[in-house]
């Protein structure tokens, strides 16, 4: 596997979006350490999609499927509460959300909503899992930056108080 | 439904009708795209521009198959020849063992005379007699055939230059709420149909290396074509397996020397390559991309082959997978979002 693009005089040979997707990858803090062979192989994997401002990306309660990364424009994440609905960030270009659907099939905790334009990169989980099955490293890279991102928010963000309720089997993660 | 939408489906589906005769060469090209995906993920992923990669990987598939063809090509029809010479012999020779038998069984139950088939030569009308009658017959089918290997590699190019941009379409005009959910049932799907249909390939080919060196190290004639045919034959389920050892078996009682010591050490070999490729060559090839009950399995095969012959054989394990597979992951998405409703709410927020 090369790793470097191709030589000059094949050029026209290049495919440019994914000699401008690898590098965008390389630099999303759930992609970080990502030798550039593996993130050339998962970068095939993404579908890229526009939005327009107001639309939903998903819904709390929806099922989890796919992680999204934004490219372009900024997108809302927001939850529900008894008080109305609660922005808890807005994430711009580079950053990604929705990643606990590689994790498992629990329905989303929060609604994202794109705030102005934008293109958005998608993952889906079956993509990555059959991607991961030859290449357990890239599990291991992309688990152990999402652990750290997990860290990160459960440090910063605000603490949900919930009343006494569900049975785990239940409950979705905070 | 307004009458300019139904006028439009009603044109798309007179069109489908009028192309139905595409189906077999589109569904063929699939699957050939399915196999060659992991090369073209290969080149994507070099970051090679999709329709290089793609014309690059034809071209040397052509290349392959023109050596492959000057190295086993005048093998394979130096035993295929010899085999059509000796067909209307062995075929009179059956015959006339079939005959032996069905009259020995008359004779000891008379009872059953009426169960047992009249007249003979069933071998000689099922096998010679149904050959192209006319020279134009044999054109038609030649030309069928000749139709049919232009067409599915014109298809598969297609499909693997342009298919990103269709699904990229087809995500455009979904409604961005549903993008997640829909596209991802099909991405699962895609995922088992390609991996059932190249490790089913994978499967052939190693069944068929397998069987052509166990029949020349038995000494078994025609074991390329035999070989061959037994690879082929592998992906049919259950069915396949049989008929190739029994196609084996028959060149076995019919060649002189071998006797059934030879019959033995055939059906021998062929239970050994089943049990291998149960045990370790379909783990590997396969693998647990398949998840169909063996019941099922069994019936998607017989109600295939009641459909569209050996194609129906053929494809009626994917299509059976997709047919359980789609409600699965449906009434998963339904089981998640009824937990929606189970989920509890926070009532207040505290930083």
């Amino acid at each position: 596997m090369l790793e470097r693009p191709l030589p000059r005089w094949l050029a026209w040979a290049t495919d440019p979006e994914q000699l401008r997707r690898v590098p965008f990858l390389a630099r999303s803090p759930l992609f970080t350490g990502l030798p550039h062979r593996l993130l050339a192989r998962l970068a095939t994997r993404f579908f890229e999609k526009v939005y327009h401002p107001g639309e939903i990306v998903f819904e709390e309660g929806d099922p989890g499927r796919a992680l999204f990364v934004v490219v372009e424009g900024s997108v809302e994440i927001t939850r529900a509460t008894a008080q109305g609905s609660y922005v808890l960030n807005t994430l711009g270009p580079g950053a990604a959300f929705g990643e606990l659907a590689l994790v498992d099939d629990f329905p989303r905790s929060a609604t994202a909503r794109v705030a102005t334009t934008g293109r958005l990169l998608i993952l889906y989980k079956s993509d990555f899992d059959a991607l991961i099955d030859g290449n357990a490293r890239i599990a291991l890279v992309v688990m152990r930056n999402l652990s750290r991102l997990l860290a990160v928010y459960a440090r910063r963000s605000p603490v949900l108080v919930t009343e006494p309720g569900p049975s785990p089997e239940t409950a979705g993660p905070a | 439904m307004k009458p300019g939408r139904l006028l439009a489906w009603a044109g798309v589906a007179a069109l489908v009708w009028l192309a139905r005769g595409l189906v077999l060469p589109v569904f063929l090209a699939a699957a050939l795209a399915y196999l060659l995906t992991p090369a073209v993920a290969w080149a994507d992923a070099l970051a090679i521009r999709r329709s290089v990669a793609v014309s690059a990987l034809f071209t040397l598939i052509i290349a392959v198959l023109l050596a492959a063809g000057f190295l086993l090509g005048p093998g394979m029809l130096a035993e295929t020849g010899a085999l059509a010479e000796r067909l209307p012999g062995l075929a009179r020779q059956i015959d006339v063992g079939l005959d032996a038998v069905v009259r020995e069984l008359a004779e000891a139950a008379p009872a059953l005379r009426r169960l047992l088939p009249e007249g003979g030569s069933w071998v000689q009308r099922f096998v010679l007699d149904r050959g192209p009658a006319e020279p134009a017959d044999l054109f038609e089918h030649a030309g069928h055939l000749f139709l049919l290997g232009i067409l599915i590699p014109f298809f598969a190019f297609f499909l693997l230059r342009d298919m990103h941009r269709l699904i990229a379409l087809v995500m455009d005009r979904l409604p961005p709420q549903h993008v997640e959910t829909s596209v991802a049932v099909w991405r699962e799907l895609n995922g088992v149909i390609g991996r059932y249909i190249r490790g089913l390939v994978l499967d052939g080919l190693v069944v068929a290396v397998l069987a052509a060196l166990g029949l020349w190290a038995l000494g078994v004639p025609y074991p390329l074509l035999l070989g061959a045919f037994a690879g082929l034959a592998n992906v049919v389920p259950f069915v396949g397996p049989l008929l190739s050892a029994t196609a084996a078996g028959l060149v076995v009682v019919l060649t002189p020397g071998q006797g059934l010591a030879g019959v033995g050490r055939v059906a021998v070999l062929f239970l050994v390559i089943k049990v291998l490729d149960d045990i370790i060559i379909q783990p590997f090839t396969i693998g647990r991309s398949v998840h169909l009950h063996p019941a099922l399995l069994l019936g998607s095969v017989v109600v295939g082959s009641h459909a569209l012959g050996v194609l129906g054989m053929i494809i009626a394990v994917p299509v059976a997978t997709v047919l359980q597979e789609t409600p699965r992951l449906l009434l998963e998405h339904r089981r998640v979002l009824a937990r929606r409703d189970l989920r509890h709410r926070p009532e207040r927020l505290v930083v």
